[in-house]
């Protein structure tokens, strides 16, 4: 278990982590989403000793990270960072060995990674010389080239082609299937949907959300209900118990139903309007759990007011 | 469970000897280290060439002598060793052959005639060989008539010469040996600082150094980076020192070569020091700032300090005793350059040289303990220009 419990960090007065906690088991993939500033690269950067939690620890396998431990995870910082004069290969081989490989392991490793990330003929360049999409495989390459035991990856997608997206993903998954823990940031939630068996959502300091997309799904907050009823009365809905209307236009309703409400209550008090053509929960996407929890609380309260006046 | 670990727990002088590694083999190939290579080495063997022109100038007088030379061929290499010149003695068979060498310039002058009523016949006026051979005719006559008279040419009083100011011929040789190190001391050092300067900003701009401090700590970066810039510029003077010597030994040019070798060493031996503290200096500037753009207003400083050092080592070759060479041969930072051309030029006590290297290691414990701290508080800090004080803070944390 890759174990992040209880970080705390300010810097000065901007207290920007409050207890930030969540585990990614081996072979799992944990997508760390959150508005910006909320804290997700401070948060990896405690993980690998480039920043220092005034509280809370990041534990592996149920031991605090030390310098040995680290050297067995691959990283891969939100500014990326490479020797730009440096060639591909050689670059390759020194971070295998900065990661404690042997000089014949780290340039076998350099040399498989470079050719499996598409990169075999530019092994020879210096990395300047490389576009800016090869320069982000370079980089992935330089975080899996040991063969680290764990994944700590700050927005690996940003800046990618969806042709460089799909190759990453596919490059993630494969790790996790050798029981890889991954955890990466991203905005992409779509890609987080897709790729994460659980998700983390940070929003000033605190992770407001965590659990698998299916749990997260389940929460009532996030679920509405869409009702289409053509010959309805504006305002049908409203006195059904226990029902808030979230929006309505010309019959389509969307509702979000208080804890222990019965859909069918409001199924029967739509069929009392007439036709009803579509009664369904929607899924709600993790676009819009994002919005929800993310939401400033001040805001969403207003918001909230607006709609029911 | 997990994927299968090759990696194996890396000490810190390994971690130390990685980056070393990686910066020699990176610099080696670098335009401005190869080029700065190639000059040097050429400046050193210009400095040959010179010295060997210079010395060719005096070219030997040869002087044609009729007959067998005997006597009168000994007396004139006496005196052209008195007078400070070569000469070569030539022998002719008949006074016409003499004649005719003078005239075809084989020979510079020919002394004819009898030792009776010598002459000597040149193409041209020349008061040195004159000298030389008046000289030669004067002493063999006056031997020829002290045996005569019966007189022990040996019973004479000889003079002793003592010198008051050493051997100042050698003195001089040695302080040319001493300025020429230490222009190239000088340099090495403005130089190899530098790269660890621009080394230090590279990693802040390009952001490798967040990668790199994933895996080790920062003063083993910063360790790693000055030793292995450090051995090649050792490795660089060597190479010079090495071409200095060795020409100077082929070439002749000194007298003295033990005390040639004597000098250089002690020139590696101040650079070993001097660059300790100027590398650690420079990196520590360097880690406050972001760009190279950014990097001239940080590094001048202690950039000023490496030139104040040189031009006072410069006028201590002319006056190595006065005060201000004295004085600034103790001060850290001014002693690396100073004190070699003190060294060389004077009588420099043991002690002396004890107490300017103490000193030495004092402030360059003290960079490295405070300039550490610096380097690690700043070099996360991206963006603009890091104060020192925050640095300061940072890396305390």
């Amino acid at each position: 278990m890759l174990e992040f419990d209880g970080l705390h960090k300010s810097y000065g007065d901007n207290r920007v982590l409050e207890g930030v906690g969540f585990t990614v088991a081996p072979g799992s993939m944990f997508g760390f989403c959150g508005s910006n500033g909320a804290g997700k690269t401070t948060t990896m950067r405690i993980a690998m000793g480039l920043a220092r939690a005034d509280a809370g620890e990041v534990r592996w396998r149920g031991r605090p990270l030390d310098e040995e431990a680290r050297r067995r995870i691959g990283y891969m910082p939100e500014e990326r960072g490479l020797y730009p004069k440096m060639r591909v290969g050689e670059q390759l081989t020194y971070f295998a060995r900065l990661h404690g490989m042997d000089a014949a392991a780290a340039a076998r490793a350099a040399e498989e990674w470079s050719g499996r990330l598409g990169l075999a003929e530019r092994r020879g360049d210096p990395v300047e010389k490389l576009s800016l999409g090869n320069q982000q495989r370079v980089q992935l390459a330089a975080a899996l080239v040991s063969r680290p035991e764990v994944l700590i990856l700050d927005e690996p997608f940003s800046g990618l082609d969806p042709v460089g997206v799909d190759a990453l993903a596919e490059a993630l998954l494969e790790q996790c299937r050798a029981g890889v823990p991954v955890v990466f940031s991203s905005h992409q939630l779509d890609l987080v949907e897709r790729l994460c068996d659980s998700v983390g959502i940070l929003a000033r300091g605190r992770m407001v959300a965590t659990g698998t997309v299916e749990e997260l799904r389940r929460r009532e907050s996030g679920r509405v209900l869409r009702v289409v009823v053509p010959d309805a009365a504006p305002g049908w809905a409203a006195a059904v118990p226990g029902v808030r209307v979230v929006s309505e236009r010309a019959g389509d309703t969307l509702l979000e139903l208080a804890g222990g409400t019965d859909d069918q209550q409001v199924l029967a008090a739509a069929l009392r309007t007439g036709r009803v053509t579509h009664f369904a929960w929607r899924e709600a996407t993790l676009v819009e759990l994002f919005r929800e929890v993310v939401a400033d609380p001040v805001q969403q309260a207003a918001v909230r007011e607006e709609v029911a006046a | 469970m997990s994927a299968p670990s090759s990696t194996s727990p890396l000490s810190s002088g390994q971690l130390v000897r990685l980056v070393a590694g990686r910066e020699i083999s990176s610099r080696i190939r670098d335009k401005t280290f190869i080029a700065s290579s190639v000059l040097m080495i050429v400046l050193i063997l210009g400095v040959l060439v010179f010295q060997v022109v210079v010395n060719s100038g005096e070219d030997t007088s040869r002087i044609g002598v009729v007959g067998d030379p005997g006597q009168v061929g000994t007396a004139l290499e006496a005196q052209g060793e008195a007078l400070d010149v070569d000469v070569e003695v030539v022998r002719f068979d008949t006074e016409d052959a003499a004649r005719t060498a003078v005239e075809d310039e084989e020979v510079d002058g020919a002394l004819v005639g009898s030792s009776g009523d010598p002459e000597l016949v040149v193409a041209d006026p020349d008061t040195t060989l004159e000298a030389v051979v008046s000289g030669a005719v004067g002493s063999v006559a006056l031997g020829d008539a002290l045996a005569q008279a019966g007189v022990d040419p040996s019973d004479l009083p000889q003079l002793t010469v003592t010198a008051l100011d050493g051997d100042s011929a050698a003195d001089t040789q040695r302080t040319v040996v001493a300025v020429v190190g230490v222009v190239v001391l000088y340099s090495l050092l403005i130089l190899f600082a530098q790269f660890v300067a621009q080394g230090v900003v590279e990693e802040k701009s390009s952001r490798v150094v967040e990668l790199l401090l994933a895996t080790m700590k920062p003063w083993q970066l910063l360790a790693g980076k000055i030793l292995g810039l450090g051995v090649l510029g050792l490795g660089q003077i060597a190479v010079i020192a090495a071409i200095g010597i060795g020409g100077a030994l082929a070439f002749d040019v000194v007298d003295l070569p033990g005390e040639l070798i004597g000098t250089v060493l002690w020139l590696l031996f101040w650079f070993v020091l001097g660059y300790a503290l100027f590398a650690s200096l420079f990196a520590v500037a360097a880690s406050l700032v972001s760009r190279q753009e950014d990097l001239g207003s940080v590094l001048t400083p202690a950039s000023l300090v490496l030139v104040a050092g040189f031009i006072v080592a410069v006028q201590a070759a002319s006056d190595p005793d006065g005060t201000l060479a004295i004085v600034t041969s103790y001060v850290p930072g001014l002693s690396p350059m100073v004190m070699p051309v003190r060294q060389a030029a004077g009588d420099v006590a043991l002690w002396e040289v004890g107490v300017a290297v103490a000193l030495m290691l004092v402030a360059i414990a003290l960079v490295v303990r405070l300039g550490g701290r610096v380097y690690s508080g700043a070099l996360l800090r991206t963006g603009g220009k890091t104060k020192l004080r925050e640095a300061l803070k940072a890396g305390e944390a």
